[in-house]
């Protein structure tokens, strides 16, 4: 049999500024409807009542399902790591790294940039 | 000689969005006389009361804006004309009535009756006559997109005609978990597109069970080195975006996405399974359509024995409550094996609730705690130990070696 050709769509098919459909809505709500469940740390800051494009739209999909990713794989990796016996002695020295000492000279550099201005 | 449900080892679906039989394969009546597709005496009537005929000028994007309406009233006018009698009768009649209400105008809500010509789809009419078409798959409820797909994978809505989440209840599980759950154990993934077009099932399995998913780039990589698992189920790309490998155009076919993009996504899948030769002989592939999206099609869905769930009257927009005895509009529906007969046609009825009741039974065999209308949905492949085995859609001796190949 011979081979079949395909068309290839239209370079006009793309458009991520057309207006957003209802079934990417729906998307939308249902992983924000997931995003809520979420640690803080792995939530976004798009507020979604905003979306209006379907490119908009897609971002706050990926967005939020690699953070769903990624919070089953920090959760998964702890439970490994609690595995280890030597867990108690990990935490300890990471709790003597001197971390405020770097918040605040990162804050004092932010103060210095806004004296200049 | 073995059949080809004896080498039968991965099934995979293929999900695809929003088109009606007519629409999609209506044209290939006048090809094959035994697929129920258009003819020249099938209408609809628009507001002004003048009958519309089906015409093949449907366009591939800039045709159905808006987007056809499709959820449950929507669908319940298309299907009735609008009846809302107790004594009704489904007549398919209010398509472009319905259509007319989005942008009240006549002309524009004509183009619901349009269908593509065979030339436009050379993918799903080829695979359609090489293969087996199912004349008769429905979706499994007259309403939208999430409700059917948990069909899909569940083998109910629990009770939901909408696009709210909705919750998993007991005993129900899905498939998914029902495979990975077995003794022995068995695979399953869901083959989302990308991170940035993620799944259409976010709430109960993306949220709790991240690792039933991969991406397709994933999947096409598992075709390559034969690691597919028994049971896969692949998702379009659902949104245009950019990633670093450039354009990624929507391929889901959802109305207003790019009717070609789907095409070649359709042709990729199918390749990429044939171009294995060890995987082609022992896959089957189903493509499906999860429904109408609220364009035309002329066969009444049928009724059929109810769910445990009722939706009620203020859920389904109506008016009145519905029972699940009744299924949605026709969608294409082709089942892709070279153990399959060169133009097989079924008449039997199918819905989204026979992928969980085949699989489930194929690849466990009794499994008792299913939904009504899962274990009522009648099932395409047949193991072979079963009574209904002479329904067995792969029934060659050999494999085919005439099989189609597209230039993807």
């Amino acid at each position: 049999m011979a081979v079949i050709h395909v068309p290839r769509p239209s370079p006009k098919a793309m458009n991520p500024n057309r207006p957003v459909s209802s079934l990417l809505l729906t998307q939308v709500k249902h992983l924000q409807h997931a995003e809520r469940r979420l640690p803080l740390r792995y939530r976004t800051e798009i507020y979604t009542h905003a979306i209006r494009t379907e490119g908009e739209a897609a971002t706050y999909i990926h967005h939020v399902t690699k953070a769903i990713h990624q919070a089953h794989a920090d959760a998964s990796g702890r439970r490994k790591e609690g595995r280890r016996p030597k867990r108690g002695k990990k935490i300890a020295s990471a709790a003597a790294k001197p971390k405020g000492k770097v918040r605040k000279k990162a804050a004092k550099s932010k103060k210095k940039t806004g004296q200049r201005m | 000689m073995p059949t080809g449900l004896d080498q039968l080892q991965h099934i995979v679906v293929l999900m695809m969005e929003n088109r009606s039989f007519d629409h999609m394969l209506g044209s290939l009546k006048a090809v094959d006389n035994r697929i129920d597709g258009v003819t020249d005496q099938l209408n609809n009537p628009d507001t002004t009361g003048a009958p519309v005929k089906p015409q093949p000028r449907a366009e591939f994007q800039g045709q159905l804006d808006p987007d056809p309406d499709h959820h449950f009233p929507a669908v319940d006018l298309q299907i009735f004309g609008g009846n809302r009698a107790s004594d009704r009768q489904a007549n398919m009649q209010g398509f472009v009535k319905s259509y007319f209400n989005q942008r009240g105008d006549v002309q524009h809500s004509q183009k619901i009756m349009y269908y593509f010509k065979q030339a436009d789809l050379p993918v799903l009419t080829t695979l359609a006559l090489e293969f087996a078409v199912f004349n008769r798959w429905f979706a499994s409820i007259p309403g939208p997109t999430i409700c059917n797909r948990a069909f899909a994978h569940y083998g109910t809505s629990f009770g939901r005609v909408d696009m709210n989440p909705f919750d998993v209840i007991e005993p129900y599980k899905s498939i998914y978990t029902r495979l990975i759950n077995a003794n022995p154990k068995r695979t399953a993934k869901v083959y989302y597109y990308d991170t940035t077009s993620s799944t259409m099932e976010v709430v109960n399995l993306l949220q709790n069970q991240p690792e039933l998913f991969g991406t397709y780039e994933q999947f096409l990589s598992d075709c390559d080195k034969g690691l597919l698992p028994d049971y896969s189920f692949v998702e379009p790309n659902y949104n245009d975006h950019e990633t670093d490998s450039g354009e990624q155009v929507a391929n889901d076919q959802h109305p207003d996405h790019d009717v070609q993009a789907g095409e070649l996504f359709i042709a990729e899948v199918y390749m990429r399974i044939k171009r294995n030769p060890k995987l082609w002989a022992n896959t089957a592939l189903l493509i499906v359509y999860d429904e109408h999206g609220g364009i035309y099609d002329h066969v009444v869905p049928p009724s059929c024995p109810p769910d445990n769930f009722t939706a009620s009257a203020n859920n389904t927009g109506t008016g009145m409550e519905f029972k699940f005895d009744r299924l949605g509009v026709r969608v294409p529906a082709i089942l892709v094996s070279p153990w399959i007969p060169k133009g097989t046609v079924v008449n039997r009825v199918f819905d989204h609730a026979s992928i969980p009741g085949t699989i489930t039974k194929f690849f466990l065999g009794d499994y008792a705690a299913r939904s009504p209308r899962e274990l009522n949905a009648d099932v395409f492949l047949e193991p072979q130990s079963s009574p209904r085995a002479g329904n067995n859609l792969l029934s060659l001796d050999s494999m085919r070696t005439d099989c189609p190949e597209f230039d993807v």
